[in-house]
């Protein structure tokens, strides 16, 4: 009787100390703890923070980690060992099926990286509630921000899983001040030519790009390797794998107004 | 010809039921036959993702070997922060062995739920839109659990007869998945708590 007793205690205080969340309602629940929102806010004030010299700099993509937690984190501790990488893009698809659940574990992974972080998000993310999720751990699907004159700009391009149109004359607003920068990067989760574009869309997309003389196109969704001048013009299109099969990731090594791409795989 | 198999094995089925129903009963409850359909207990229960509250009624099955319910699960959008979330949910639960102590009886359960719910976004058919197998159903989900429960017979005289009070330590599927497949993920991620109590009468 005292074992059982001393048992059962013993099982409901450990419970009680360890669990990080002690009770949950339901996967479907949005209530994103107050210490994880605003988490694109919080990054961006962290890359205006980095003191940087040249006009030379790297930056690393990573995308698609669903639930590939240990190829991802491999990916993030080969990213930390890397000093010359100034900051870390993730391409969407955080998540798999958009649950609180994949969100926290995304963010307690994202933890352990060293640099500061910006995602755009994924058509997985929308899922479910995944899309007011998204909006209160990291804030506005679209937004752009500066660094060492390149500009970088997010571009929620979802299409189905949101039941909206992508916010091309935002888009357009936002890339209409480019000859300012060096570089204009765009990234969005799923590429012009990719599933969810009719071909009005990607002609949309493909004209903005080329018009506006974004030399780098950056997306995920495809699991898979790709970059080159996808429509014949001026604009390279990068897609980055997901780390399903074996970590990888790319860098993007930016020197002045050109810059090289390398695929990491680990 | 087929319709009349099934017809014949739910019959049979329902037979069975009946006799198991009633062996349970004249175990538990000699003074008073009850119909198979009559609820054996009402149950409400506090979290483990089968709703804030979650309340329903219960059958003791195979001579309480399985304790399954049927349950409906609310989320107020005070909570959920999103849209209100309603759950109905088939829970099984296994007392695993039984001990006397004192006027209570202590079981260690374990069991597993299957939850359905539609208004999050969340459908059971893939939309047309998508191509087949872009997306895995996402309006059924399974928890886990394992816990104890403490009994507490009232006598057959009493309108309530006896009492239930458990503690649970559950996850879901998809949770557990994760945590197996991934050594990053500890199980203090996964893991809640549920309190709950049957009434039974």
């Amino acid at each position: 009787m005292n074992f059982l007793k001393i048992t059962v205690l013993f099982a409901i205080t450990i419970t009680f100390m360890n669990c990080d969340n002690l009770f949950e309602y339901s996967v479907y629940e949005a209530s994103v703890k107050t210490a994880q929102k605003n988490t694109t806010a919080k990054n961006l004030q962290l890359i205006k923070e980095i003191q940087i010299e040249s006009s030379d700099f790297k930056f690393a993509v990573v995308t698609d980690s669903h639930i590939f937690y240990t190829n991802f984190n491999t990916v993030l501790d080969d990213i930390n060992k890397n000093e010359d990488i100034s900051f870390v893009i993730f391409g969407g698809d955080l998540a798999e099926q958009g649950l609180l659940k994949e969100y926290e574990l995304f963010y307690g992974l994202m933890e352990n990286l060293q640099k500061p972080y910006l995602t755009v998000i994924g058509n997985h993310d929308y899922s479910s509630n995944g899309g007011e999720i998204y909006m209160k751990m990291f804030g506005d699907y679209n937004y752009a921000f500066e660094f060492n004159e390149n500009k970088f700009i997010f571009f929620d391009d979802i299409v189905w899983e949101s039941k909206k149109n992508p916010d091309f004359d935002w888009l357009s607003k936002e890339l209409s001040s480019n000859n300012l920068f060096k570089n204009v990067f765009v990234i969005a989760h799923i590429p012009p030519f990719g599933d969810q574009f009719g071909p009005e869309m990607e002609q949309k997309y493909q004209s903005l790009m080329q018009a506006n003389n974004v030399p780098l196109s950056i997306h995920g969704h495809t699991h898979s390797f790709l970059y080159e001048n996808f429509y014949g013009d001026a604009v390279n299109y990068l897609t980055v794998p997901a780390p399903n099969k074996a970590p990888s990731y790319a860098i993007v090594s930016v020197q002045n107004e050109s810059f090289e791409i390398e695929l990491i795989k680990l | 010809m087929k319709i009349k198999k099934i017809l014949l094995l739910f019959v049979a089925l329902l037979f069975l039921s009946n006799t198991f129903a009633q062996d349970a009963i004249l175990i538990q409850d000699k003074a008073k036959e009850k119909a198979w359909y009559e609820p054996d207990y009402a149950k409400m229960q506090f979290a483990g993702n089968l709703g804030v509250l979650s309340v329903g009624v219960g059958y003791q099955l195979f001579d309480k070997v399985l304790y399954t319910e049927l349950l409906y699960g609310y989320v107020p959008v005070s909570i959920s922060k999103a849209n209100e979330i309603h759950l109905i949910s088939i829970k099984n639960t296994f007392p695993l062995y039984r001990k006397k102590i004192g006027n209570y009886t202590v079981s260690p359960i374990a069991g597993f739920t299957g939850s359905l719910e539609t208004g999050n976004n969340s459908f059971l058919v893939l939309p047309d839109k998508y191509p087949k197998g872009y997306y895995v159903p996402s309006a059924i989900h399974f928890t886990l659990f394992i816990g104890v429960l403490v009994h507490k017979d009232f006598g057959i005289s009493k309108r309530i007869k006896g009492i239930d009070f458990y503690y649970e330590l559950g996850t879901v599927e998809t949770y557990l998945w994760s945590a197996i497949t991934s050594k990053e993920i500890g199980l203090n991620a996964i893991f809640s708590t549920a309190i709950g109590v049957n009434l039974y009468f």
